[in-house]
């Protein structure tokens, strides 16, 4: 076993016993750090892999979020029915919104999303459609009922955010190694060359929306059903230079980068509670400081995701010269 | 088919200014076709107009018959133009094997799914895909650096990558631009090497190159351009002697194209 898959292993175990080690408070921040670390996974791949500088994931997470509240507050749909919608609009979303926008050059798309990120608070706000429930939000959101039970306690849902939080892992881990996952990689490296291969950038940069928007939306399904309420200000602009600073200060691309760059970025602020507003200082500092000394994020992506067998090759041929 | 790529009667300006000036030149299967002439003479804003970076004003560009002029540039690599870069562009921080298998993109029939869920089709079609990259690692002499980012390499290897990528797309036209610039004298007999063991694939061969050594052993056709209007064509000796040639390159230097 080498070093990294020792300290994911690690990282597993430890997660998956944390709701018997700490009490309600942490267990409230532990949801909240595996939901976020899934936004921040599902924004990687938008932001990190295919290097779309998309300012406003808040939105796709608000729209997984709104979707179950709306559903079941009004609608009266069970928790469980309202997954596939929670995933779904958020995906027809990224594709119409993103769609106008993503031949776009980095800095002019990055603007249009923050546009994107402001329309979407102001239309929760304002009660469009008399659904979102205006400034105050949606209230009210039902537990979660499987097979007659309840899952209403903090570590039922831990373990329903633990588990997509693993979900999400597979997909990224199947994603680098297929052909899709690779070109976005290639479009974000040199895209020149990339469109020399045949590859359609816009296809893949909204398939990376797409795919972002999905795993987004299904977090934030998990964030309604956790506070059984949702807002405007936790989807808001701020939220979306949350999602964007964990992955460029964690390391774009990289597991244990977007881990540590959530731990950094949410936790952490968390732990100083007692200094009040201040203690967003870290938030700050740790932007300014990774941005200088660890321009690639503090754990950055390491690439070879080669078969061993074009590896073992290569270390034969090294080794005979 | 009797010629593979036809360009014919193709311009390009820029800001009125004339890049290219009514080209045409047609490439056989087989064959290497090289395209001299003096730095700025737009050689490598042809190459740009075929491969679909640019769109030419006047003219048009026919692929195995069919019109290309003024496609994107991955619908004419889909259809089988491939090229190489002057100034190398190589996805400098992903291995060797991970560029070349960028290659491979248009023969893989992998759906969006697949990224999500292997399934045994993905297996299969990835296998395939990888053991493509291995021969082609094996035919430019570059096993050993699967594993080695691409960015670490030599400047004679990473040419070598970059074609290993081109041809993993299987080509019917070649584009090199410059495939010996940077190298030093023993590369370039390599890659003179190599470039000769890709002709006998069949496949055409359009080339940009300043070193007159290596363009004379190559190429079959020669034309030559100056100020973007053909001032010669013909086969290397007929070319090497023509007075118009011999004019154009009096007084001039061998400084960076483009």
């Amino acid at each position: 076993m080498n070093k990294t898959t020792s300290i994911a292993t690690l990282f597993i175990v430890v997660m998956a016993v944390f709701p018997f080690l700490v009490d309600s408070a942490w267990l409230s921040i532990g949801i909240t750090f595996l939901v976020f670390a899934v936004v921040a996974f599902s924004q990687d791949i938008i932001l990190g892999r295919a290097g779309i500088f998309n300012m406003g994931h808040a939105i796709f997470f608000g729209m997984g979020a709104y979707t179950t509240a709306i559903l079941n507050v009004h609608f009266g749909f069970e928790i469980i029915a309202t997954i596939p919608f929670a995933i779904i609009v958020p995906v027809i979303f990224s594709i119409l919104l993103a769609g106008p926008i993503i031949h776009l050059r980095g800095d002019y798309l990055l603007v249009a999303t923050i546009g994107f990120n402001i329309i979407f608070e102001q239309v929760l706000k304002n009660n469009v459609f008399g659904v979102t429930g205006g400034p105050n939000g949606i209230f009210g959101i039902d537990v979660v009922r499987v097979f007659g039970y309840e899952l209403w306690s903090d570590t039922a849902i831990y373990y329903m955010a633990f588990g997509l939080l693993l979900i999400t892992f597979l997909i990224i881990r199947n994603l680098d190694t297929s052909k899709y996952g690779r070109a976005l990689y290639y479009i974000n490296k040199n895209e020149i060359a990339a469109k020399s291969m045949g590859i359609n950038i816009s296809y893949y940069k909204l398939f990376a929306f797409a795919l972002g928007a999905a795993i987004a939306g299904a977090a934030g399904c998990v964030f309604a059903i956790q506070y059984s309420a949702v807002s405007p200000e936790s989807f808001n602009f701020m939220q979306s230079v949350m999602f964007f600073a964990i992955v460029l200060v964690g390391g774009s691309a990289s597991l244990p980068g977007i881990i540590i760059g959530t731990f950094v970025m949410f936790v952490l602020p968390e732990l100083f509670t007692e200094f009040k507003e201040s203690r967003y200082l870290i938030f700050g500092a740790a932007m300014v400081l990774t941005m200088i000394l660890r321009p690639n994020g503090v754990w950055p992506a390491t690439f070879g995701n080669i078969p061993t067998f074009l590896k073992k090759k290569a270390a034969k041929l090294k080794g005979s010269k | 088919m009797k010629y593979v790529l036809e360009i014919e009667n193709v311009s390009k300006f820029f800001h009125g200014l004339v890049a290219i000036d009514d080209l045409t030149i047609k490439v056989k299967p087989g064959q290497i076709y090289g395209i001299i002439g003096p730095n700025g003479a737009g050689k490598t804003t042809l190459f740009n107009c075929v491969t679909g970076i640019y769109t030419p004003e006047k003219g048009t560009i026919k692929y195995k018959g069919e019109n290309i002029t003024g496609m994107e540039p991955h619908k004419i690599a889909q259809r089988g133009v491939l090229r190489t870069f002057q100034n190398i562009r190589l996805f400098k921080e992903m291995s060797v094997a991970e560029n070349i298998i960028a290659g491979c993109h248009t023969k893989s029939n992998q759906k969006w799914y697949h990224s999500i869920i292997h399934t045994p089709f993905y297996k299969k079609d990835e296998k395939k895909q990888w053991e493509k990259v291995g021969e082609l690692m094996d035919f430019f002499g570059i096993s050993k650096f699967a594993d080695t980012p691409a960015g670490d390499l030599s400047y004679g290897n990473q040419r070598k990558v970059e074609m290993a990528r081109a041809l993993a797309a299987d080509p019917e036209i070649l584009i090199l631009d410059e495939p010996a610039a940077g190298l030093n004298e023993n590369e370039t007999i390599e890659l003179t090497n190599i470039i000769l063991k890709i002709k006998e694939k069949g496949l055409g061969i359009m080339m940009i190159e300043h070193d007159m050594e290596m363009v004379m052993k190559l190429t079959d056709y020669i034309t030559v351009i100056n100020f973007g209007k053909e001032i010669s064509q013909g086969e290397p000796s007929f070319v090497q002697e023509d007075p118009r040639v011999i004019e154009a390159y009096i007084g001039t230097d061998d400084e960076e194209d483009e």
